[in-house]
């Protein structure tokens, strides 16, 4: 436990060394004084043109939910971009030659290793995500008098999207010590598998074939299912009932099943 | 209990592609006693890196079996009693050489307490202080080699491991790591060093081993490998004829003919080697150079270069093997 530790603060400051943290904290930043300027300057009456008095509470939380809404998808969607850059050279870099070696010589555990790049990617992620999505929470706050704390819950989702893509990455990583095919295949999951896959109903009304449709349910689960999390995302930001809470489960499983599978791999590796 | 015991390891490394197998280990046994420095020699592709790989974990042996410190090599708790230098390590190149000694020492289980006082005793040891906030990207390849040993050193381990320790580094940094191998094992710690550079190895190693393809093939202490038992070089004052080693002395039939192991070979006028079983083939070729009048000046065992051996060892072995 004190190694998986030691190793994710180790890999945080690789992190920090590699200005990957300060990139991110930048643009959570630049996102957050964006909000800032815009709430500063415009008020909520501009919103309708000023037809509606902006007195009753009801009116500024449907303004306050309809900018949550506005704004949720794309911090799921940038936030896991920026994430999944930022992750993409921690496993090739780990096991570059006569790093690997240097860090197996060491008493920690082949385990320890990957979970350890694991818990650090994660941890990285979450507290420039949680900054961002914190921050807004606090504007929209500020701005409406609306201080419903669900929409701060989309870190967690967040983080836990951004988890199910990071295990392939690790994966992917340690077969083949690439960053960029990792890097590659995440961001087709995230804008194009996923997507298709969570709308196979939709699919399979027109394509009317037992074998199609099996393998579309088969690839559902073996991708990670990113476009469900988003709904959920959504509607947890906007304090909507979550119509089924199923995908939270299954990617969670699925990052324990594909981060097992890594260290099975791992530890069968000469370097 | 032995610092290092070896039990007929064989490692097959299975090509990926080219489906080529490669037997960097061929059945190698070896034990090496806490407080020595030990020397492995062998040519490039001998498989010593291999045989350090296995013994840290780095490497799974195909069969066979080690421990380190009395344990298992799967042990890898074992490890924080044990440095190592990489062949060809690359630090991550952001770091500087203080964050890097930080970062694999924490690694190596240290507690943070005494660290910056380590490393600054350390980085002045090996002649870096100088260089401790540049980043390790612009260091050259005998600075990456000093800033290696130091963070071997890092965690007081009981026992090193250095890969071509002196790779890239010039002649009067090769005599400051020596003395620093020499200080360590002063202070008990072992040392095993792996090397293709016999007269760096020669000079500080209590014993050495000699492999190659995978195979041990000479082990012992450096005095002992370069004395050919029974083999002396007798030095004369006056010319000895080569009708004397040729016809006189060899086929003369007054030579005692249960002195056949006898071999000698006029290596210049003055100076001759001479092979024999004992003492009393060599007090007979004594004898006869006396008879025939010639002065003898010296008479000392003959020494065989570290690297005349290792030349014929390897030759021998590459010939047996064609
Ligand atoms: N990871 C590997 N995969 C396949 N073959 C390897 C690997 N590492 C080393 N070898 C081969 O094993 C042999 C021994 O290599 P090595 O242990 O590095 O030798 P040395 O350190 O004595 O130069 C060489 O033939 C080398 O090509
Ligand atoms: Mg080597």
């Amino acid at each position: 436990m004190k190694n998986i530790y030691t190793l994710s603060l180790l890999t945080f400051r690789e992190a920090l060394s590699k200005k990957i943290f300060l990139f991110f904290f930048s643009v959570s930043t630049f996102v957050i004084v964006v909000f800032a300027l815009l709430f500063a300057f415009i008020s909520p009456e501009s919103f309708t043109d000023g037809f509606v008095s902006s007195t009753t509470t009801s009116f500024d939380n449907s303004i306050a939910n309809g900018i949550k809404l506005f704004i949720i998808y794309p911090l799921y969607a940038g936030g896991l971009f920026i994430s999944i850059f930022s992750v993409s050279g921690f496993i090739p870099s780990l096991l570059e030659k006569g790093n690997i070696d240097l860090i197996l010589s060491k008493p920690v555990s082949r385990d320890q290793v990957i979970l350890g790049k694991f818990f650090g990617g994660i941890a990285m992620v979450f507290i420039n995500i949680f900054y961002a999505i914190f921050f807004l929470w606090l504007l929209i706050g500020l701005k409406f008098n609306v201080w419903d704390a669900s929409f701060l819950l989309s870190a967690f989702t967040i983080t836990l999207a951004f988890a199910s893509l990071y295990s392939v990455i690790i994966l992917l990583g340690i077969i083949t010590r690439s960053s960029m095919l990792p890097m590659v295949i995440s961001y087709l999951t995230f804008f194009i598998f996923s997507p298709i896959l969570s709308s196979r109903d939709t699919i399979f009304a027109f394509v009317d074939n037992k074998i199609v449709s099996g393998i579309f349910s088969l690839l559902y689960y073996l991708v990670p299912q990113t476009s469900d999390l988003s709904s959920i995302n959504t509607d947890l930001a906007v304090g909507n009932y979550i119509s089924s809470a199923l995908p939270l489960f299954t990617s969670t499983a699925y990052i324990i099943l594909i981060i097992g599978l890594s260290i099975f791999i791992f530890r069968k590796k000469d370097y | 209990m032995n610092a290092i015991e070896v039990n007929e390891l064989t490692k097959i490394y299975k090509g990926g592609r080219s489906k080529i197998e490669v037997k960097a280990l061929n059945n190698f046994s070896l034990s090496i006693s806490k407080g020595e420095i030990f020397g492995l020699l062998g040519p490039n592709g001998a498989g010593k890196t291999t045989l350090i790989k296995t013994l840290l974990g780095i490497v799974f042996p195909t069969t066979g079996s080690a421990t380190i410190l009395g344990s298992d090599i799967s042990n890898y708790k074992i490890k924080n009693r044990i440095g190592f230098l990489p062949e060809n390590h690359r630090f991550p190149n952001y770091l500087t050489a203080e964050e890097t000694l930080k970062y694999f020492s924490q690694l190596g289980g240290n507690s943070t307490k005494n660290i910056d006082k380590r490393i600054d005793e350390l980085l002045l040891l090996v002649r870096m202080s100088e260089w401790k906030k540049m980043k390790v990207s612009k260091y050259s390849k005998g600075m990456m080699q000093r800033l290696g040993l130091a963070q071997a050193m890092m965690n007081n381990p009981e026992l090193i491991f250095l890969d071509e320790p002196t790779d890239g580094v010039d002649p009067i940094g090769r005599k400051e790591i020596r003395d620093i191998l020499i200080d360590l094992k002063n202070n008990g710690t072992t040392i095993f060093l792996n090397s293709h550079l016999l007269s760096e190895v020669e000079l500080v190693s209590d014993r050495v081993a000699i492999m190659n393809s995978g195979k041990l093939l000479k082990v012992g202490r450096v005095e002992d490998l370069t004395t050919t038992k029974e083999a002396y070089i007798i030095e004369t004052a006056n010319p000895i004829d080569s009708d004397f080693v040729n016809a006189k002395y060899m086929n003369t039939p007054s030579a005692n003919t249960s002195f056949k192991n006898i071999n000698v070979k006029l290596e210049s006028s003055t100076k001759l080697s001479v092979n024999v079983k004992d003492n009393l083939e060599l007090n007979f070729v004594i004898d006869n150079l006396r008879k025939n009048g010639i002065n003898i000046k010296t008479i000392s065992i003959q020494k065989n270069s570290l690297e005349e051996l290792f030349v014929s060892l390897i030759t021998d072995e590459r010939g047996g093997t064609k």
